[in-house]
């Protein structure tokens, strides 16, 4: 491990993609709008009282903390992951002394900050527009931190092992495409998890994409009792720990694969 | 003899290479049976590099010089063979070994193109672990050496193609490698910048005692800098030993150059009296003759006694055209 390189390669990072912060600014709008426009969807199907027993504050609630957590947890790294190794870029990182999760890293959490930058006043002005509700025990909101964590951990390493499939497959980022596209449907996006028809809910709590996503906001937003965030966590951490996996198998046999093309 | 930093033996790589007719309809076959070719790029090569040693590896593209780079810095696996550099084995790549080892590549960088130079190589000194102190002396020994003091507040993308070579070289040596591989180093450069990065790679050279493994295409790198080449063709090493004395098995002969005073009205005709002399196409009012060398002092007295020279000189052939003979020919 070499903790001082990768400290100082994640503020190097930041400082340059401060640089660009316009361009990430937009893209956390991007992201920002289409889980506003759901929230207004069922904001106006609650209007006319509750909606299996969400009112339209706790929908805000909702939402509005999907916003940020689904910021936070969204590994944009991963993206760039297969471009580093089809163009061979990795053959830099290979040969240093640090392992080159150091870079995904690095890029994952200087990208947090500028996210937040954007993303939490505008939340905070949302909430004034929305006027969120939210019951929570103080228990539960201790609950949420390592919730979130984990949930940020599957997502990046689930998404990382898939990209690098890269070493075998040239497109293998058409991947991440379907995670996503998982997440939107079974990660609490479309809707909350428990308006969705009960196979879906069912799926939902199975698979790994609600565990990404959703059920860091359902533990601060108050959906679940004690039993089911208990349980979820122990999921969550299972998957958590499968995808970790998972990522050290491809990695060892793709770096073996490996054929450092481009030069 | 020391002990040699690096020892190759039989090191051999074969790529696995897709092929695939062109066209949809392949395309589509080749997602089901996929059809792979294998592919030769290093064949048993066998060398050892004593530290200290600049040795120069050339061979025309695709030859394996790359290949045989890629393994010794840790990046490829080879198929089968062996080697050790600084007693460790490069693939296995322990950080102890990476720590001692620099690659520094033409066409690659090793620089965050968003910010400063200095940043960049503040993250590869810790990064490298090298103590802060250490850092310092080495970058300003290298910043002077490369008279590079104005470029290192400008973000990377803004420096041209050599101030940014010579940012690549700092990075590459901010951490005293004693190992350093070399793969172009001087690709798409100027003349001028060419010579300058020449210059101070063999003052390095001198101070540190560092070993390199130098690549290009450029003769005038691999003679200014390395008197061992290795001459890599089809992936076969087909010579190891000085360049002058590869220059002088392949061109047993010299150029001389004439000038006259007035035109001689049967000059081919007056050199068929020495049977090794060839008459080459003239340039520019300069006549040039390929002359055996043993025949060099004979041919040229004759010449000189017998016609009206206005200049005469005896020059070695031009190593590109050497080399170009054996990239041609395939062998030594």
């Amino acid at each position: 491990m070499n903790h001082q390189g990768g400290w100082e390669l994640i503020k190097n990072t930041w400082q340059s993609w401060l640089q660009h912060r316009g361009f990430f600014f937009l893209l956390a709008f991007g992201w920002m709008l289409p889980l506003l426009v759901y929230l207004m969807i069922w904001s106006a199907a609650a209007s006319e009282g509750s909606l299996t027993g969400l009112s339209q504050d706790t929908l805000a609630g909702y939402y509005l903390v999907l916003v940020l957590v689904n910021q936070l947890t969204y590994a944009t790294t991963n993206w760039t992951v297969g471009d580093n190794i089809r163009m061979g870029q990795i053959s830099r990182w290979l040969i240093q002394p640090m392992s080159p999760l150091y870079h995904a890293l690095s890029s994952e959490i200087a990208g947090k900050v500028v996210f937040m930058l954007f993303s939490v006043p505008v939340t905070a002005v949302l909430a004034l527009i929305f006027r969120p509700q939210f019951n929570l025990s103080w228990q539960q909101s201790l609950l949420f931190l390592p919730s979130i964590v984990l949930a940020w951990a599957l997502r990046f390493f689930w998404g990382y092992w898939l990209a690098l499939l890269a070493f075998w497959a040239t497109r293998a980022d058409s991947l991440l495409a379907l995670q996503d596209t998982m997440i939107f449907l079974l990660g609490g996006h479309l809707a909350p998890i428990r308006l969705l028809p009960n196979w879906m809910q069912s799926l939902a709590k199975i698979l790994p994409f609600r565990y990404m996503s959703a059920f860091p906001v359902e533990i601060l937003t108050g959906f679940l009792d004690k039993n089911e965030i208990f349980s979820g966590l122990l999921i969550q951490l299972g998957w958590t720990i499968t995808a970790y996996l998972l990522y050290r198998l491809v990695w060892i046999r793709g770096v073996r694969h490996y054929e450092a093309v481009g030069g | 003899m020391a002990e040699p930093i690096i020892t190759v033996k039989n090191l051999t790589k074969v790529y696995r290479v897709p092929e695939r007719a062109p066209g949809l309809s392949a395309s589509i076959r080749g997602l089901f049976k996929p059809k792979f070719q294998d592919v030769e790029a290093v064949t048993d090569i066998n060398f050892t590099i004593q530290p200290g040693e600049m040795v120069g590896l050339i061979g025309p593209n695709g030859a394996g010089k790359t290949t045989t780079l890629k393994m010794l810095s840790g990046l490829l696996y080879p198929t089968h063979g062996e080697a050790k550099v600084a007693d460790f084995t490069p693939w296995d790549r322990e950080p102890e070994y990476l720590q001692r080892i620099s690659m520094v590549m033409g066409n690659r960088s090793a620089m965050n193109w968003d910010i400063p130079p200095l940043d960049s190589f503040r993250v590869l000194s810790k990064i490298y672990k090298v103590p802060q102190d250490q850092y310092q002396r080495t970058l300003d020994e290298l910043i002077s050496l490369l008279d590079m003091e104005a470029l290192l507040k400008k973000p990377v993308r803004n420096l041209s193609l050599g101030e940014r070579m010579k940012c690549e070289l700092v990075a590459g040596l901010l951490y005293h490698p004693d190992v350093l591989f070399l793969d172009e180093p001087t690709l798409g450069l100027d003349v001028a910048m060419q010579r300058r990065l020449r210059i101070f790679l063999k003052q390095y050279n001198q101070q540190h005692q560092v070993t390199v493994i130098l690549t290009s295409h450029y003769m005038a790198d691999v003679s200014a800098l390395c008197e061992r080449v290795m001459l890599i063709h089809h992936g076969g090493l087909i010579f190891d030993g000085a360049l002058q004395e590869l220059a002088d098995k392949l061109a047993p002969f010299k150029l001389v150059k004439l000038q006259f005073t007035t035109p001689p009205s049967n000059l081919e005709g007056f050199l068929t009296q020495f049977s090794t002399v060839e008459y080459l196409p003239s340039e520019n009012g300069h006549h040039i003759l390929r002359v055996a060398r043993s025949d060099v002092p004979k041919v040229t007295a004759e010449i000189l006694s017998n016609l009206p020279v206005a200049d005469l000189s005896v020059e070695d052939p031009p190593i590109e055209a050497v080399i170009d003979q054996i990239y041609e020919e395939g062998k030594v």
